[in-house]
């Protein structure tokens, strides 16, 4: 909130009669002059003895508001910035590249949820391999809960021909940085951020793909009660992470645990023969959704989010895994892909 | 003999009813935009679309957008449309102009091959429509064009802007006179703003109102206040331009009333008062703002003809204007298709 007298230097018009005249009024940042009517400001300048070099300075201010604003892009311009910035990147499955239509996209904000042993951090790991190696590209990824493993990353640049260089050369690309609370991760964020505004034309290795694994970790501490703290900051995470997802081009991939019905699961013999990793509650907040459904780990609000979000599921029996859409931008929900575990790379 | 001259141009009538009536319904006509069409909407309405997430309210304000930049006629060719600029302000941030690319040209397809009468088929090459086509009429299955110079020109009317929090909002919405009356200026007439999630920053606001230094004085940034000036700001636009305000809101608070529409009817008949299907959070300024709502939720599936899987359906219902009857729709490549 920076007070008005820091533009004097660059506006010599608010000099200190124009700022005494907004702070009789209670203006004394310009975000105060965003929530005061304009036009009563300039009726009451009218009264003033100065009356035209107040009404001046007003104009000035509204013209150095505008000029911070963003432009207003017609639908050509958006298009034409999403064809030339906005590429999609290959999530190192074919599977789900075919369900998503290429993979993941720069610029959008990719949730994926699932119960425990899933297989999500296996498939941010996949992705995040695939996208130094194919890509190119730098991959930042935020691990909260030391899941992350360089060994597994390695196996999953394809090739045994793959020599020691390049895998150095792939695996270099990623960086790995441990955040615990919410905090931190504001920091991290906001750092790289600053980091990414002041790059000069690196094309070689810029930022692709940020992982946050898993963001649940993160907010749930946070959550609860009836206060507006805890979802507060929950939607000003989500903005920071949908601002550098657009701004700078990169596809984001959070990971989000849900929370299971883990009583009624265990009234449920049939459930309990079925699916056994359901029953592991360590990860899980448990509580009871309505109707016995399951809950988002993150509220209501969290849902808003996310651009796409993916659900997978794994099934023992057949050792495979789904992966279905929850929610896309531009694709019909419901569709699915089904695939063999398997521990090397496709 | 001036002075009668005078008191009989002051009684002369400026102009008859029917004249009055011509240009009133000329300058603020009244626009059906599909699927709110079931009640006619004037410029100076702002209409409020309530649903959790995920909903459909982006798709059903992206096909409204559709009606408002397509012209009436083009090339003989019949849309039906307004030949206004739209002005969509996402505060949520998810917009994807892929989908509205999409159901442009979906529109412009399914207009041409209406308006041509001839029947043309559609190329499908691997599940991606191919719209394009050479004219080539010798051959033997001929492909569909359609105009892209009419395409381009459409895109151009939509003018898309994001704010990520209140404060960019508060800013765009006061330099926002300018910007239309610099479009104007080329000839183009403002129709629509639309706003995607008037909701988006509720909780970041509610966290600045408890935090907020008490001075007397001076006007904090609390939720009631941003929420005042954004009325204010928009009510200044609409006194000046002639424009319908769209707005979706997404639902916060989880539902706590029974999802099952049987079950809403009921409990609807047995109760005098007429309760609202959702928790409303936004302060009074926008409620009394806001002179139409709306109100989707999921209803089940649609199971296709066609053997393809089932689509999620949804309940589109007026609660302002109250209407007894309640659409359903469901939303396939075209974009929004009422069911029933």
């Amino acid at each position: 909130m920076a007070p008005l007298k820091h533009l004097e230097m660059e506006n010599p018009i608010i000099d200190a009669c124009f700022r005494d005249f907004c702070s009789s009024h209670g203006i004394l940042t310009v975000e105060d002059f965003l929530i005061h009517d304009l036009y009563e400001l300039a009726a009451f300048a009218e009264r003033q003895v100065d009356a035209d070099r107040l009404k001046e300075g007003i104009t000035v201010m509204l013209s150095l508001v505008e000029v911070k604003c963003r432009p207003w892009l017609n639908g050509m311009e958006l298009l034409e910035d999403l064809q030339r910035n906005k590429q999609t990147l290959s999530s190192g499955d074919n599977g789900t590249d075919s369900l998503l239509q290429g993979g993941l996209r720069e610029g959008q904000v990719t949730e994926l949820v699932g119960p425990s042993s899933s297989g999500k951090t296996q498939f941010c790991m996949q992705a995040a391999a695939s996208v130094a190696e194919k890509q190119e590209g730098s991959v930042f990824y935020i691990d909260t809960g030391n899941s992350f493993s360089a060994r597994r990353i390695a196996q999953f640049i394809c090739g045994s021909s793959a020599a020691a260089v390049l895998r150095k050369r792939v695996l270099s690309r990623i960086s790995c940085h441990t955040v615990y609370d919410i905090y931190t991760m504001f920091d991290t964020l906001q750092g790289l951020e600053v980091a990414l505004r002041s790059q000069m034309n690196v094309n070689e290795c810029r930022l692709r793909l940020l992982v946050v694994d898993s963001i649940s970790s993160l907010i749930t501490p946070i959550l609860g009660g009836s206060g507006s703290q805890g979802r507060a900051l929950m939607v000003a995470l989500g903005y920071l992470l949908k601002k550098l997802a657009h701004e700078h081009n990169i596809a984001v991939l959070v990971l989000l645990k849900f929370r299971g019905i883990g009583c009624v699961i265990l009234l449920q013999s049939s459930f309990f023969l079925i699916s056994p990793s359901v029953l592991k509650v360590t990860n899980y907040t448990v509580g009871a959704g309505e109707n016995g459904k399951t809950k988002p780990a993150l509220g209501e609000t969290w849902k808003s989010i996310p651009h796409v979000r993916l659900m997978l599921s794994r099934d023992n029996r057949n050792n495979s895994c789904t992966i279905s859409i929850l929610k896309h931008t531009s694709m019909l929900s419901g569709q699915t892909v089904t695939r063999k575990d398997n521990q090397q790379c496709l | 003999m001036r002075e009668h001259e005078a008191a009989r141009d002051w009684i002369r009538s400026d102009e008859t009813a029917k004249q009055m009536l011509s240009r009133v319904l000329g300058d603020r006509a009244f626009l059906l935009l599909p699927p709110l069409h079931r009640v006619p909407l004037r410029a100076g309405n702002v209409v409020e679309i309530t649903g959790s997430s995920p909903t459909a309210k982006t798709q059903i304000l992206i096909q409204a957008a559709i009606a408002c930049i397509l012209p009436k006629t083009w090339n003989g060719v019949h849309y039906g449309g307004l030949e206004k600029l739209v002005l969509f302000l996402d505060l949520d941030c998810r917009f994807d102009v892929m989908r509205l690319s999409d159901m442009l040209k979906h529109r412009l397809l399914e207009a041409n091959r209406i308006g041509n009468g001839a029947w043309w088929q559609l190329e499908e090459s691997s599940g991606v429509k191919n719209c394009r086509g050479a004219q080539d009429k010798s051959k033997s299955k001929s492909k569909i064009v359609y105009d892209e110079e009419l395409y381009v020109s459409c895109m151009k009317r939509f003018l898309y802007l994001r704010c990520y929090d209140s404060l960019e909002l508060l800013s765009s919405l006061k330099t926002l006179h300018y910007r239309i009356r610099l479009q104007e200026a080329c000839g183009s007439q403002v129709g629509v703003l639309m706003i995607d999630s008037i909701g988006a920053f509720h909780w970041t606001d509610r966290l600045s109102s408890s935090l907020a230094l008490d001075k007397n004085n001076r006007k904090s940034l609390s939720l009631t206040n941003v929420v005042e000036t954004i009325v204010q700001e928009m009510k200044k636009l609409m006194r000046v331009h002639s424009l319908v305000v769209i707005a979706t809101k997404a639902t916060i608070y989880e539902e706590k009333y029974p999802t099952n529409e049987n079950n809403r009817k009921l409990s609807s008949n047995n109760d005098k008062a007429q309760q609202p299907p959702f928790r409303e959070f936004m302060p009074s300024s926008w409620q009394a703002f806001v002179t139409h709502k709306i109100f989707i939720r999921k209803s089940g599936d649609h199971h296709q003809s066609s053997g393809q899987q089932s689509l999620s359906a949804y309940s589109l219902e007026w609660l302002q204007p109250q209407l007894s009857s309640i659409d359903r729709f469901i939303v396939d490549d075209s974009g929004v298709v009422i069911v029933s």
